[in-house]
């Protein structure tokens, strides 16, 4: 049993949409559904300007409010701490999308199934590395597991200080460098 | 943080326009979701080594073929360019192949716009008549074959064309690094020298942006060196995506880049940090320049760029201290590669700047690459076409200029006064993308023939007379790709799927049909296996294993650092000072020289470059990448926040951009991140081709604007001597 996690260092991010599409091909999505938005911050006068972009997906928060509020229990977090859709079971209420603080979720039309970044559930049960981490040029993004002390990514988010992007919006899987 | 983009109130604003979604991808988000569910254990996956096509960089990728049918990519772990990395282009463009928008089958013109079928035996027949025809009545040297290069098309094209008895061979590289390689190849002596930036410890960028021109390996090079804590300094009239690792940003005066390097070379000499030993040793004419340099000081140059004469002196102070593991990076296209009237002897400074620190084969420096030794087809079996007499066309013109590239706009240039009857196109798109278009559509329509190869109706193809459908990359074998750099290496591009339409061929095997239409089937007798086995022959390398592997590096011939090669320049070593452009009419020592035009307080130069989803026109037609375009409005220009409150503009405002030569509508994006004296648009934009229903109609394209000219030196196309005005419009 692991505790699945990411850092995403935003330093390193030069915005190039790897992930998404990366994302989009592994699990097939139409080219309008992504499940990772961008946000960039551009503080500073000419020539004195820096420009931070942020990367942001399911954050895979703990006591997901997306998992609390859902009615048929569709959303639930698995062994491993990845929170997940049953499609099976989602009447499409959107009342996840509602409650979820990031933007995270998005909602297939032709379905009505609400869905979302899955850290490529798929892939890590064969040892892989999600997909818009093992194709991140710049290698902004270390996955692993935030229980054991020794993997890449617990080591990194002590080193560089990492943070979850909204601390005041409760503890998530997802830890930001800036 | 993020307050204003990420809230719960926020997001049920947002909520209503999320439920509108059109679901348009390759499977729908159902058969995702209930795959998901079963499970995709029972599927077969197969891996398949082959290159993408997503830009020039051709990087290695892993194909991921589900039900025979390409389900995504992942970057080749042993390819120097992906290591294992693939960016948003690389994954995206591959869904070329199942575009609804291809060119399916060999078309004939009809009339303007207005095509026909005909079957590949008529069309070979028809193209091979006209050719033959124009070459019997003008001679060899009116006909003309152009293409941005692969592999195949690299040993096919200029062999097709000498078979035809014509020199006439071009690539992109008119509208993308003739003035670098220009400047390059007279200094020393190749057109590119490749930089180790994981062991540098000063990078300077000019103009080149790794973040935006992508090729992975280059991007974790620059974070390993950042981890390292190299010093990255960015020059640039923007703050381009690459800015996250720059230490400095120098927001310099657009066209004024080789003033800036002629000072830091002033504060080299001046400070005694160049390095005199390398100078002695493998240099010629360096008093010569010195002498010339006590002119550029750091206060000259900061009237010019913008820069302070203190950020100067203390940069190039700096680097010299760094020394040899200090560089300016070489670029591509980047600030000097074909943008204005100085941009080879920008080019060539940039190039003297690197001998002076000495890092020429050096750890951490520039590296002049090694080559794959590869074998060629047995002579004797396989007659070559003889090598044209005649000079290649342009080569009069801009003797500079690096030959096997050519000058490619001459085509049109002669196209319009007669001289050029006849045009092959293959894998390039000019009549968009390479000189003004309304000036190669004029010229385009005074040639007796054009024949487009393409894989979508692009807007060169629209001017043709025949067009000839390719399959895509991801439907064809290739010739063996020589990878050089420090490592040599060897990469294979591969079919990894049935090909999708069946009247649709590889670009050999057109060459070699239309070849023998043309009556020249001798010089194409072999297979595109047997080519490749010959290739292979000196390497110890089975076909069966490069096909299995894709990507071979050949880490025994990885060149000796610290060992000066003896260079490819008339005089073997490092030319500050250059015989061949005092031949050709030119000072053989850089001189500072003004760009041609410059904006007035009441215009701006117009920049353009690449963003990292894209590349050129080519993949703006791929739904799964314009929709990031649409989803970010990425098309709109971009305005420093000073000149836009002159202007009375907001950020999102609807304008107008007028040149010389176009008038054109756009979005803004009013940033702090762009010199006031500059707008900038991205290169991709602007498709008229109504046939590509995704791109057509977003954005404007950037040739529109740019007045069809050479560079003296290079003929490159000058494509950043542009003046815009931009009023607001309503809309």
């Amino acid at each position: 049993m692991a505790r699945y996690g990411m850092m995403i260092d935003t330093r390193k991010c030069v915005g190039c949409y790897a992930c998404r599409v990366s994302c989009q091909m592994q699990n097939e999505l139409p080219v309008e559904v992504s499940f990772i938005k961008f946000h960039e911050i551009e503080t500073g006068v000419f020539p004195n300007v820096k420009n931070e972009i942020f990367a942001v997906q399911c954050q895979h928060c703990e006591d997901a409010p997306c998992e609390s509020v859902c009615p048929t229990k569709a959303t639930y977090t698995t062994e491993d701490g990845i929170v997940l859709v049953d499609p099976e079971k989602c009447i499409g209420c959107k009342y996840c999308m509602v409650a979820c603080p990031y933007q995270a979720r998005t909602q297939d039309h032709l379905t009505g199934v609400v869905e979302k970044c899955r850290f490529c559930v798929d892939l890590v049960a064969e040892g892989k590395q999600p997909a818009c981490v093992s194709t991140c040029i710049s290698t902004a993004r270390i996955f692993g597991d935030l229980d054991d002390p020794n993997s890449e990514v617990s080591k990194a988010i002590i080193k560089y200080n990492a943070k979850p992007l909204r601390q005041d919006l409760g503890k998530t899987k997802i830890y930001y460098v800036r | 943080m993020l307050d204003s983009k990420i809230s719960r109130r926020g997001f049920i604003k947002a909520s209503a326009a999320t439920t509108v979604l059109v679901s348009a991808g390759t499977a729908s988000f159902q058969n995702w979701s209930s795959k998901y569910v079963k499970a995709s254990g029972k599927t077969e996956i197969k891996e398949i080594a082959s290159t993408c096509n997503g830009c020039s960089s051709k990087c290695g990728i892993i194909g991921h073929i589900k039900n025979g049918r390409l389900w995504k990519l992942t970057g080749h772990p042993d390819h120097p360019s992906s290591k294992g990395k693939l960016c948003a282009r690389g994954h995206g463009y591959a869904t070329l192949v199942y575009s609804k928008e291809r060119l399916t089958q060999p078309l004939k013109r009809v009339g303007e716009g207005k095509f026909e079928p005909i079957s590949w035996d008529q069309a070979y027949k028809e193209i091979a008549d006209k050719l033959n025809t124009i070459i019997k009545e003008n001679g060899p040297g009116v006909v003309s074959l152009t293409e941005d290069p692969r592999a195949t098309g690299k040993f096919y094209s200029p062999r097709f064309i000498q078979a035809l008895g014509s020199p006439n061979y071009y690539t992109h590289h008119v509208v993308c690094s003739n003035s670098r390689d220009a400047g390059f190849f007279h200094t020393l002596g190749v057109t590119a020298t490749s930089a180790d930036i994981g062991s540098s410890k000063y990078i300077m960028f000019i103009g080149r942006s790794y973040g935006d021109a992508i090729r992975p390996s280059s991007v974790q090079s620059l974070a390993d060196a950042k981890e390292k804590g190299a010093k990255i300094v960015i020059v640039d009239p923007r703050l381009n995506n690459t800015g996250n690792f720059a230490n400095e940003w120098l927001a310099i005066r657009p066209g004024t880049d080789l003033a800036l390097v002629l000072a830091m070379s002033h504060v080299l000499i001046k400070q005694n940090l160049y390095d005199t030993e390398f100078i002695k040793n493998y240099s010629i004419g360096f008093e010569e320049y010195a002498k010339e340099l006590e002119n550029y000081t750091p206060e000259w140059a900061e009237k010019l760029t913008g820069i302070s004469a203190d950020t100067i002196t203390r940069i190039a102070t700096d680097m010299g201290k760094a020394k040899p593991k200090a560089l300016i990076e070489q670029s591509w296209r980047g600030a000097f590669g074909c943008n204005y009237e100085n941009s080879t002897e920008t080019g060539r400074a940039v190039a003297l700047f690197n001998a002076m620190l000495g890092n020429i084969q050096q750890q951490g420096g520039s590296i002049i690459g090694a080559k794959s030794h590869l074998g060629a087809l047995d002579p004797a079996k396989y007659p070559s076409p003889k090598k044209p007499e005649l000079k290649k066309a342009g080569q009069e013109e801009f003797p500079l200029a690096y030959e096997e590239q050519g000058v490619a706009t001459i085509v049109a240039k002669n196209a319009m006064e007669g001289k050029m009857k006849a045009a092959i196109f293959h894998h390039a798109n000019p009549a968009l993308g390479y000189g003004n278009p309304k000036y190669m559509k004029k010229a385009f329509s005074k040639m007796d023939l054009i024949v487009t190869i393409d894989v979508q109706m692009s807007e060169t193809a629209l001017l043709s007379h025949y067009i000839l459908p390719d399959v895509t990359y991801i439907e064809r074998d290739e010739a063996i790709e020589s990878l050089s750099g420090k490592t040599p290496g060897i990469a294979l591009r591969q079919q990894m799927v049935e090909k999708v339409h069946p009247e649709t061929k590889p670009i050999h095997q057109i060459y070699s049909e239309l070849a023998k239409a043309c009556g020249f089937s001798q010089y194409f007798n072999f297979s595109l296996d047997e080519l490749n086995e010959a290739m292979l022959a000196p390497t110890g390398i089975t076909y069966q294993q490069l096909r299995q592997k894709g990507t071979i590096m050949f880490p025994d011939m990885t060149v000796e650092l610290g060992k000066m090669p003896e260079l490819k320049t008339p005089s073997k070593k490092v030319e500050f000072s250059s015989e061949k452009f005092k031949e050709a009419g030119f000072s053989p020592i850089v001189k500072w020289g003004e760009p041609k035009v410059s904006p007035k307080e009441d215009s701006f130069r117009l920049i353009t470059g690449k963003q990292a989803i894209h590349s050129h026109s080519q993949t703006a037609n791929t739904p799964i990448l314009m929709q990031i375009t649409k989803d970010y409005d990425l098309e709109r220009i971009w305005m420093n926040p000073v000149r836009a409150k002159d202007l009375g503009i907001k950020d999102g405002d609807l304008v107008e951009v007028k040149s010389s030569e176009a008038v054109s509508k756009v979005r803004v994006k009013v940033t702090e991140r762009i010199h006031p004296e500059a707008i900038f648009v991205p290169s991709h934009y602007g498709i008229t081709s109504p046939y590509q229903k995704t791109a057509v109609g977003v954005g404007f394209g950037y040739m529109e604007h740019v007045p069809f000219d050479f560079e003296a030196r290079s003929g490159a196309g000058n494509i950043q001597e542009v003046i815009v005005k931009v009023r607001k419009v309503k809309g």
